[in-house]
């Protein structure tokens, strides 16, 4: 009904999911054109910047003129979608502010890392384009381009949800399902259209126009908009739900969430506070490390280091940057957290039928959430969709041509050729996120998916950056061990978890990743030695991987 | 220490609302100059002159 007031197709009707009980879309006139303003401005401003590309390097790295509080904005809104506002949220409904831990020790790996230079520094000064760029100039060719390959797979894996829970996250605040379909009529024909498909599909569509067009420069433009915009939203968010629940009710009802069970309405919180006992000392331990590295080599991260203007900037980015990692996962679990307590009390009693704990959030939002302001926050979370993926999308297809492309051409491309590759790898993960996106299910948290996935390449990545950057003795068959061996474990999650359906059988995330960390660095160790016991692992000492 | 954990997790909730809010501000007007210097620094460059660091080959 509501596109049909629109007039943007002919003939669509909107219809409910079978059994839905999200019986309407919340959203006003006035919301819409907030959205539609919001919308044409970005596109508008992304498109603005493609002539300032001239080359891959001002496409993919923005010329590397990158200053601090640019990269800040850019960073921050990178690395806040909403699937992160999702997971996080899920994190805080299953196990309440405890739930924040990951924000605060990602914080600190932050810190120090922006403190100390750790790996940036020597990154930042190697004047390299990506990560597996960098182990060419150490372990040679082979290993840049595997390194290459478990990066993008690692990579492009993490980002297939974003999409679909994205999806989800607009259609359960605005009141609709996510099965929700409508009809159109075109061209003489009877299509029938899942919303949520539909509504992905555009935003990708707008996305890539922007990126395709102008890669990094239109992406830190944007970045900037929405920044500002999802900023806006998260805090308008938060003072609401504040207002819906004090602090100290938050608190206590928390608190008795513990010697309570809430059996009744299907809902289980173990420790709200202490992660420690509702996460378990091996889970955080194993998100210490992931930290470290994340900080270190997730590639969308790093990507910033790589386009600031030199190092010195690049450490002032991540400093800056750190605070903003424990918002990132506390306001939105403080979100989550109000969810369970508002499901959990006798007058809900319980979650909707079909709602589970990643979808109670927004369901929660778009129930407290007062007419008007639901525009800007859809505002806000479309903006936290847009310049996470358009970053994710230009940063997998910079590494695809970069170190799995290039390293096998025998002549040099033409700039004009290097940029259409790019381009075309960019529409390429596109298409393949909507697809993937549509049928993969999610095993257990999605946090814990997320961290798995992008373990296939942090473990083995991070070790081979530390063994390049740090250690003389690291070697090609080091480094080669260190990348299957790394990429094992998480591999083996997916595939298990995938298949046997009965939850305690499967593989716990924390073990998945813990082992990855591990066998990553007893590959480098052990390869090394055998490398260097029979004489033939390519190495390069460490000082000149700096040159 | 329980009392002391919910009002450690209580007190990183508020400060990042407020760093959130401040940031908003703050990184919006330096980082809005820093999109404007960016664009110049970018159109200044002579033609085929490419930054450090080009992709190879």
């Amino acid at each position: 009904m509501w596109l049909s007031q629109l007039a943007i197709l002919p003939n669509i009707s909107l219809s409910p999911a079978a059994g839905s009980r999200i019986p309407r879309m919340t959203l006003t006139a006035i919301d819409w054109v907030i959205i539609a303003i919001y919308l044409a401005g970005c596109v508008g401003a992304g498109i603005r910047t493609r002539r300032y590309v001239r080359d891959l390097n001002d496409f993919a790295l923005a010329g590397r003129q990158v200053d601090v509080n640019l990269g800040v904005a850019s960073l921050a809104a990178t690395e806040i979608g909403i699937v992160t506002v999702m997971y996080t949220g899920e994190m805080g409904f299953k196990s309440g502010l405890a739930g924040a831990a990951p924000g605060v020790l990602l914080c600190l790996a932050m810190l120090i890392v922006g403190m100390t230079g750790f790996v940036i520094e020597p990154l930042r000064d190697a004047g390299v384009v990506t990560i597996p760029e960098l182990f060419e100039k150490r372990f040679g060719t082979k290993v840049r381009w595997l390194a290459g390959l478990v990066v993008v797979l690692g990579g492009v894996l993490n980002m297939g949800i974003f999409l679909r829970l994205g999806g989800e996250f607009l259609m359960y605040i605005t009141g609709l399902s996510p099965k929700a379909s409508f009809s159109l009529s075109l061209l003489g024909q009877q299509w029938q259209l899942g919303l949520l498909e539909a509504t992905m599909t555009f935003l990708l569509v707008l996305i890539l126009i922007y990126t395709v067009l102008g890669g990094m420069v239109s992406v830190l433009v944007t970045d900037y908009l929405q920044f500002l915009v999802k900023g806006l939203g998260i805090v308008i968010i938060s003072v609401v739900v504040f207002w819906n629940i004090n602090p100290l009710s938050l608190i206590e009802g928390l608190d008795a969430v513990q010697s309570q069970t809430r059996t009744a309405v299907n809902m289980t919180m173990t420790d709200p506070f202490n992660p420690f006992h509702s996460l378990g000392y091996g889970w955080v331990i194993w998100q210490s490390l992931l930290a470290l590295a994340v900080m270190t080599t997730w590639q969308t991260i790093v990507a910033r280091a790589l386009a600031a203007k030199d190092a010195s900037v690049a450490k002032r980015i991540y400093r800056g940057t750190a605070f903003y990692f424990v918002g990132r996962f506390s306001l939105p679990g403080l979100w989550g957290a109000a969810a369970f307590l508002y499901f959990a009390s006798a007058a809900v009693g319980g979650l909707p039928e079909g709602i589970g704990s990643l979808a109670a959030m927004p369901v929660y939002l778009g129930r407290i959430l007062p007419a008007g302001i639901l525009g800007i926050v859809v505002v806000a979370m479309l903006a936290a969709e847009m310049s996470t993926d358009s970053g994710y999308l230009l940063t997998w297809a910079t590494v695809i041509y970069n170190d799995l492309v290039s390293p096998c051409l025998k002549h040099p491309m033409s700039q004009r050729s290097k940029l259409l590759t790019v381009r075309l790898l960019l529409v390429a993960i596109g298409i393949f996120l909507l697809f993937y996106g549509l049928w993969y299910r999610i095993p257990g948290r999605a946090w814990d998916y997320l961290s798995v996935t992008g373990n296939i390449y942090l473990a083995s990545v991070f070790t081979l950056l530390v063994g390049a950057l740090y250690w003389k003795r690291a070697n090609s068959w080091g480094a080669l061990a260190s990348i299957v061996l790394g990429a094992i474990g998480p591999i083996t999650f997916l595939v298990i978890n995938a298949i046997v359906e009965d939850p305690a059988r499967q593989i716990s995330p924390e073990t998945a990743g813990l082992s990855a960390f591990g066998m990553a660095f007893a590959g480098m160790f052990f390869g090394s030695l055998a490398g260097r016991m029979a004489g033939i692992g390519t190495a390069v000492r460490a000082t000149e991987v700096d040159r | 220490m329980r009392f002391l954990l919910a009002w450690f997790w209580m007190c990183l909730i508020l400060a990042s609302i407020l760093w959130y809010a401040f940031l908003l501000f703050y990184v919006g007007i330096k980082g809005g100059t820093e999109i404007i210097s960016l664009g110049k620094n970018l159109s200044r460059r002579p033609e085929g002159e490419d930054g450090p660091g080009t992709c190879a080959p």
